[in-house]
């Protein structure tokens, strides 16, 4: 069972998502049709784990790009004007822009991986989440804590409280 | 931030989607204009070309390079106040970026893909163009990255796919809300586009990281973009290309062209799609003084372009300079820089800097002069090369004229598409900019 709280206010709606949290609710999901940072404090994250796939994805490039240009040289030699086969400063710049393209494709591979999208199941979600409204979503409650978790809710100040099945 | 009163939430998603949702008879003329322009002018010409060859334009043995690479130089240059300014300004956190970046973005996008045609219609025989990339072919052939013309290959097709996941995942949030207002086939095309987006904090906070990664990517990106497209023409040792100044002179010169292409647009966006409560007078104001430093910048590129060329006193050089200062394509030159370096100083009064016709105005003459720009490089240095012997003449031909006009409707056409299928401005961004609602105010 998932319980649904919309609110107009975004005080409201973080006091809460801090009294859920202090009560012992930990499957709470925080929806607002902008970014807030405190709500993203309040579910403990810091720095993303997207960081690490940007670096990855830039070291690979690097990598990746030099030896791409040394092996096509090496593949299809080409001799211009007496210089060396394998030439460092041009493959620098092939270098530079794999290093970036890679750079970019594994940030979004890591959005992907850290967010958990693409998700097209269908989960507890209000439309008025993605317009004027702040949501607070508890998930997996048991059936004794339901009440307790629709009260902490209402007392925040809630204009609507919804419970929807979780496999839905 | 806004000319007539703050919004509401649920009248900024009401506001800008439905510009998307709700289309008139206006709109559909138009895009069969656009597109009936695009291809009588662009495509048939170039078809022609396929069947004639490309003798069909005016280059020659003297002059290889005409205004099909000068356009292209125009629409790359054009591409780059999009996703550089808003990677920028992004990073700046500058709170002014956020009701103009989507379309600046968009532009980027479609400024590409129109320089990408040009190289198209440059190489005559398109159907080798995979030859240039580092994949098997039939020849065996593989490409020399010792080429400037290879560093542009990489560079763009780099520029292409990260603008494009800027602005894709900048738009994520908004396609959700696309979704929660539509209804059949659109809800679940943009169930797709969407990812299946809630708005979870967790969801903001991992798209708020990876969005300021692509913009830390884009930055150095962009900047690399133009200069490599500089150095085609730096690298190689004709007399008016071989400049060290070029880089800069062509980083600056496309910022300088696409922040007065996003003044255009941001004009036409508050036309034709109603958007005067979101595009105001702190953005007119804030990309005029922009634009003066970008002007300036530029100007001062050019003097030192001249000064350095003089000094120097090499005669093949000389002789490059005396026939673009007054010789046959003289007049483009001093009207280049009328449009560049001279008009651009009226922004220099706020009276000008806050009036949409007449900084509308400024941004199409700077924009024909940066044509212009391009355009002289080329046609003005391949010509004069070392000995009298191989100098030579370039006129474009109709088919050049024809193809370089059709790719503005081209341009018009995409954009067109991409308003309807692409909120034009950021809603979340914007809803960020608003006071936020507080009970006890």
């Amino acid at each position: 069972m998932a319980i649904l709280g919309s609110f107009a206010f975004e005080e409201d709606f973080l006091d809460a998502a801090r009294k859920l949290k202090s009560s012992g609710f930990d499957k709470l999901s925080l929806l607002s049709p902008l970014p807030l940072e405190e709500a993203q404090e309040l579910m403990g994250l810091e720095k993303s784990p997207v960081r690490h796939f940007s670096l990855a994805g830039a070291i690979f490039g690097a990598i990746a790009g030099f030896a791409m240009a040394v092996a096509t040289s090496l593949v299809f030699i080409l001799p211009t004007g007496g210089r060396a086969i394998i030439t460092i400063p041009p493959f620098l710049i092939i270098t530079y822009e794999m290093t970036i393209l890679f750079g970019v494709l594994f940030t979004l591979l890591g959005f992907h991986f850290v967010s958990g999208l693409p998700a097209w199941r269908d989960r507890p979600y209000l439309i008025s989440a993605g317009i004027d409204r702040f949501v607070v979503i508890v998930e997996g409650a048991a059936a004794d804590q339901v009440a307790r978790a629709e009260a902490i809710i209402r007392d925040a100040g809630a204009d609507e409280v919804r419970h929807v099945e979780e496999d839905q | 931030m806004f000319d007539h009163g703050q919004p509401s939430y649920a009248e900024v998603n009401k506001d800008i989607l439905s510009t998307m949702l709700e289309t008139g008879p206006k709109y559909w003329m138009l895009l069969g204009m656009t597109m009936s322009v695009a291809g009588i002018c662009f495509f048939m010409p170039w078809i022609y070309q396929l069947f004639v060859g490309v003798g069909a334009a005016g280059m020659n043995h003297n002059a290889v390079w005409g205004s099909y690479l000068s356009n292209f130089i125009f629409w790359i240059g054009l591409s780059h106040s999009g996703t550089l300014l808003s990677a920028v300004l992004h990073i700046t956190n500058s709170p002014w970026r956020k009701s103009i970046y989507r379309s600046a973005e968009a532009m980027t996008l479609f400024s590409l893909m129109t320089a990408a045609l040009f190289v198209m219609v440059h190489v005559g025989r398109v159907w080798f163009v995979h030859w240039s990339f580092p994949i098997p072919n039939e020849m065996g052939l593989w490409p020399n990255f010792r080429s400037p013309l290879m560093f542009d290959v990489m560079a763009i097709t780099t520029y292409l796919t990260a603008s494009s996941i800027f602005i894709y995942m900048g738009s994520v949030p908004d396609f959700a809300a696309v979704r929660d207002a539509s209804t059949g086939l659109r809800r679940r095309l943009y169930t797709i586009f969407s990812f299946g987006w809630r708005g979870t904090a967790r969801e903001w906070h991992t798209l708020g990281w990876a969005y300021t990664f692509f913009a830390v990517f884009v930055i150095p990106l962009a900047v690399s973009v133009h200069s490599i497209v500089s150095w085609d023409f730096a690298l190689s040792a004709v007399p008016g290309f071989h400049h060290t100044i070029f880089a800069p002179y062509f980083v600056c010169g496309a910022i300088y062209s696409g922040t007065a292409g996003i003044v255009t647009v941001m004009y036409c966006l508050r036309k034709f799609l109603g958007f005067e409560r979101y595009i105001g007078q702190v953005h007119l104001d804030s990309l005029g003084k922009l634009l003066i430093t970008l002007s300036l910048i530029w100007s001062y590129i050019n003097i030192l372009e001249l000064f350095t060329t003089w000094f120097g006193g090499t005669s093949y050089e000389l002789e490059a300079l005396s026939f673009r200062l007054t010789g046959f394509y003289a007049p483009l030159y001093w009207e280049m820089l009328i449009f560049c370096a001279f008009v651009p100083l009226l922004m220099l009064f706020k009276k000008i800097r806050l009036s949409w016709n007449k900084m509308l105005l400024i941004s199409v003459l700077i924009n024909i002069g940066m044509l212009t720009e391009r355009f002289i490089i080329v046609a003005t240095s391949q010509p004069r090369k070392f000995l009298p012997g191989a100098f030579g003449f370039y006129v474009p031909s109709w088919i050049e004229i024809s193809i370089s006009v059709g790719s503005f409707a081209i341009f018009v056409t995409l954009f067109l598409i991409f308003i309807k299928w692409v909120p034009a401005i950021s809603i979340y961004e914007v809803k960020e900019t608003l006071k936020p609602l507080r009970r006890n105010v």
